[in-house]
């Protein structure tokens, strides 16, 4: 068990198939934005931030963001999705470094 | 006389002591820049191709008129649209105006998000305008703002 990096939220709960549900992305990142400064050894912090996000479902893309630094620490994404079927959501997240990430959840609607 | 100029002088330096830590933050400041560093206006006519958007009442923007703490500033923005193929909205874009990299986060939608609403939080360097330009899918842009004021800054 390491520390959770990221999060996806679906609100409401119980959902059925063609509804309409808000989605939170919740991920822990620094979002440095390259222009601070360590306050002990006095050298900038290097950026570090998310610059694209994208939320597949199914294989189908159905949101993309492009970010810059000017977003907060720990920054949370919020949108909404149309429930069609069975299937995965996934949010895949690349950073300026060119670290990628990706975080799934399973939809099942009922009735 | 004497200890009337002691309180003169001790009063003169302690005033200067007072102003000399805003006067080299400012100096600070003025001096980080970024590589990615745009203007509102450069980023706002990069995104529209040079059309001037259109302001409109169909967006609401949700922002603190005061927000505390300028490292973490709530923005949503939501657009009237019934998001079906035919007529949808095709991209929010959030500008911060006066921070060094105007731009904050382009989210492109499309008729699978069901409603046309986004929400996130962004840092503010100071007191200053937060803006919003909707892209819809008949190409048109329409625009929607409002002020922050800024107690304490997030960035820059």
């Amino acid at each position: 068990m390491g520390k959770r990096k990221s999060l996806i939220k679906i609100k409401p709960k119980k959902f059925k198939d063609g509804e309409i549900v808000k989605v939170s992305f919740m991920v822990m990142h620094p979002m440095e934005t390259g222009m601070r400064k360590d306050k002990k050894t006095k050298q900038i912090i290097p950026a570090k931030y998310i610059n694209n996000i994208k939320f597949s479902y199914n294989g189908k893309v159905i949101t993309t963001m492009n970010v810059w630094e000017s977003l907060s620490t720990n920054p949370v994404f919020t949108t909404y999705m149309k429930i069609n079927g069975k299937g995965n959501l996934t949010v895949t997240y690349t950073d300026n470094t060119g670290e990628v990430n990706e975080k799934s959840k399973k939809i099942k609607p009922k009735g | 006389m004497q200890r009337r100029d002691f309180f003169k002088k001790l009063g003169a330096a302690a005033a200067v002591a007072a102003i000399a830590p805003t006067i080299s933050f400012a100096a600070d400041a003025k001096k980080m820049s970024g590589p990615n560093d745009i203007s509102f206006k450069a980023a706002v006519d990069a995104v529209t191709g040079g059309k001037t958007p259109s302001v409109s009442s169909k967006i609401k923007l949700k922002v603190p008129e005061i927000a505390e703490n300028g490292a973490v500033v709530p923005v949503t923005v939501e657009v009237e649209s019934p998001m079906t193929e035919t007529d949808y909205v095709k991209a929010i874009h959030i500008f911060a105006t006066k921070n060094a990299n105007a731009r904050c986060i382009d989210v492109h939608l499309t008729p699978a998000n069901g409603k046309a609403m986004f929400s996130t939080r962004i840092k503010l360097g100071g007191t200053q305008e937060v803006a919003t330009v909707v892209e819809l899918s008949d190409g048109s842009f329409i625009t929607a703002s409002q002020s922050v004021k800024v107690t304490i800054g997030g960035c820059g």
